[in-house]
């Protein structure tokens, strides 16, 4: 089996170091003696259905604000239907900060303008400019019960049912309450630092604010994403006791 | 009331230096700027031969102290903040600090490395002669932000400099080609380069961007040249610490184009370490956030660490370790020290290189030299 990484906008959207995730995903199919391509998708892609049939894992990060502006056009009119489409088919995806937000309905600015997003979940953000401050910092949340309770995830997972992170946002996400968070804050402050959510988890695909890269110090997630999306039920074990135990440190770091 | 400020700060200074609690450049500068707000446009603040400023994200110290060499070399007195205290408080101690009793400034010119977010505060009280900016890449974006807003502020702030300010940039920075108005860009001179103990592209910039303000100033070009071979790296730059039969080199790696640009440094073969010693801190000067070591390369930390080895240390040595891993480096778990006194003294090899960022890296100086900065 070959893991087909469709990795979109890696040179805009590249903050926070979230192109590890790559890494992290790419490293850890190979330990398991799979194949893995990464698929560069940008502004001078032109998708096809063929192209996207391809892709069995989606991965796009967050940018700063000129490099969201210069592929923004793209995505909602190139881009979108074909990563909508993908969404709803049960792809396997993983969508942090940025591309998080873009996945929703809108974006509201603190001015009152309002960016359309892909609405592929049902959520939307706002920002409210000097009246409330970023969410930065680390993070700890408990994952939602979905994830915990399905059977692949069981099988690779030898972390245990948390996760830990940074964020660092000034957008507050609000899920509509039928949508599952991906998880609950234990300390930080997750979608909104309103109602203890953190990210989203709809069908195979995650949305989350969660850097660190994610996938550094939560290697479960990883395994979860590259078995998703291989169609395998487990995978063989890693030695991950380095891992482990940065996982178990992070608990205890400062806010 | 100046006099009150200037007697202050001068005591403040030496008690926590006798008491060797650092340099005491940052709290004497504090206590002053709040009793005396208008220090920088004082009177009292002239340097006949130049004032320079210098700014960016990378290569400040080296460059100061590059230019305060050429300049000493001439035979010219300089205020300069050498202890890297880069704050508004940094630079009002050091101008304090160099009064003498009277309250006067004895010195023909002053060199200041200016933090980058802190830049435009300066600006609007304090104008250089010559601003040099070095360049703009990642920091602590946890603590800064994104490079576009700081490079906003600068724009806003340079909107403000008068005519006689002259700007020197890099130009190989795709966002200094923004910068409107009167702009000498520089890039590297290797031919200079070769005649320091600096090593690297980075360092090839410093050292041409500290030549042409040298130029500028008139300053005696020959004797700038052979002032070259006789500069010493500021401390933690590259600096050379002999501990009993070990030698550590210290190459601060604090964000990702510093550590990539020490990476390449030690893949060139410039410095031949058989160990190399990664430090990895998450206090506030450094940025509570350790996301960017996945911005370094991770083709250049492999092809670094290859026949070396690898040590780890830091409030966040596991991070930075798992972050080696998987760019392929094998680490071995025993040479894995969240206590960095321990990775020291467990160090067998005589030839080290040190890769910390900026609090490791005082902490570092602290434990082989007995002193953090100066």
């Amino acid at each position: 089996m070959k893991l087909t990484i469709g990795y979109f906008y890696a040179d805009l959207l590249n903050l926070y170091g979230d192109n590890g995730n790559v890494e992290i995903l790419t490293a850890r199919a190979r330990s398991r003696g799979f194949d893995v391509a990464v698929c560069h998708i940008d502004q001078s892609t032109a998708l096809t259905p063929e192209l996207m049939q391809s892709i069995n894992l989606v991965f796009m990060g967050g940018g700063p604000d000129s490099g969201q502006k210069l592929m923004y056009e793209d995505l909602i009119n190139n881009k979108g239907s074909y990563l909508k489409d993908y969404i709803n088919r049960g792809g396997v995806g993983l969508y942090v900060c940025g591309s998080y937000q873009l996945l929703g309905h809108y974006y509201k600015s603190a001015d009152g303008s309002n960016l359309q997003g892909l609405g592929a979940f049902d959520l939307f953000t706002r920002h409210f400019g000097n009246k409330k401050p970023r969410c930065i910092g680390n993070v700890v949340a408990t994952l939602c019960e979905q994830i915990l309770a399905d059977p692949v995830f069981k099988s690779v997972n030898k972390i245990g049912d948390t996760l830990v992170g940074f964020e660092n946002h000034g957008g507050r996400t609000y899920l509509n309450k039928t949508l599952t968070p991906f998880a609950k804050v234990i300390t930080g402050h997750g979608n909104n630092s309103e109602d203890g959510t953190e990210g989203v988890f709809y069908k195979n695909s995650i949305g989350t604010y969660f850097h660190g890269p994610i996938l550094a110090r939560n290697p479960h997630i990883a395994d979860f994403l590259i078995a998703k999306a291989l169609n395998e039920d487990t995978l063989k074990e890693l030695d991950d006791g380095l891992i482990l135990s940065a996982h178990i440190a992070s608990k205890n770091l400062k806010q | 009331m100046f006099y009150i400020i200037l007697y202050l700060t001068k005591i403040f200074n030496l008690l926590i230096k006798t008491l060797r609690m650092g340099a005491g450049y940052t709290w004497p500068g504090h206590v002053a700027l709040t009793l005396y707000p208008t220090l920088f446009s004082s009177t009292k603040l002239r340097f006949p031969k130049g004032i320079v400023f210098i700014s960016g994200t990378n290569g400040k110290t080296t460059t100061a102290k590059l230019l305060t060499h050429f300049l000493n070399a001439n035979g010219l007195k300089v205020t300069h903040n050498k202890t890297g205290a880069n704050l508004v408080n940094g630079i009002a101690s050091a101008i304090l600090l160099d009064m003498n009793w009277r309250g006067n400034l004895t010195s023909d010119a002053c060199v200041f490395e200016i933090d980058e977010f802190t830049l435009p505060f300066i600006l609007q009280k304090f104008c250089p002669d010559f601003l040099l900016l070095l360049n703009l890449s990642r920091d602590q974006l946890d603590r800064y932000g994104e490079v576009d807003i700081i490079f906003d502020r600068w724009q806003d702030a340079f909107s403000h400099l008068p005519q006689k300010t002259v700007v020197l940039a890099d130009s190989d920075q795709e966002l200094f080609k923004q910068l409107g108005g009167n702009v000498i860009y520089f890039n590297s001179d290797s031919a200079l380069l070769k005649k320091t103990r600096l090593h690297g592209t980075f360092n090839a910039k410093n050292v041409n961007a500290a030549f042409k303000v040298a130029k500028l100033l008139n300053l005696d070009l020959a004797k700038v040249e052979q002032s070259l071979t006789t500069f010493e790296v500021a401390y933690g730059r590259g600096e050379l610490i002999k501990y009993g039969e070990q030698r550590f080199q210290v190459f601060l790696a604090k964000n990702p184009a510093s550590f990539n640009h020490n990476l390449d440094i030690i893949t060139a073969g410039n410095v031949v370490p058989e160990a190399l010693l990664f430090v990895l801190n998450d206090n506030i000067p450094d940025g509570r956030d350790v996301s960017w070591i996945y911005d370094i390369d991770a083709k250049k930390l492999y092809e670094a660490c290859k026949d070396k080895t690898i040590f780890v240390s830091g409030t966040r040595a596991q991070d930075m370790a798992i972050r080696l891993k998987y760019a392929g480096v094998s680490v071995d778990t025993a040479n894995i020290f969240t206590n960095l006194k321990n990775a020291l003294t467990r160090i067998p090899q005589l030839e080290v290189v040190v890769l910390p960022n900026y609090s490791a890296m005082l902490e570092v100086r602290k434990l082989l030299l007995g002193r953090s900065i100066l």
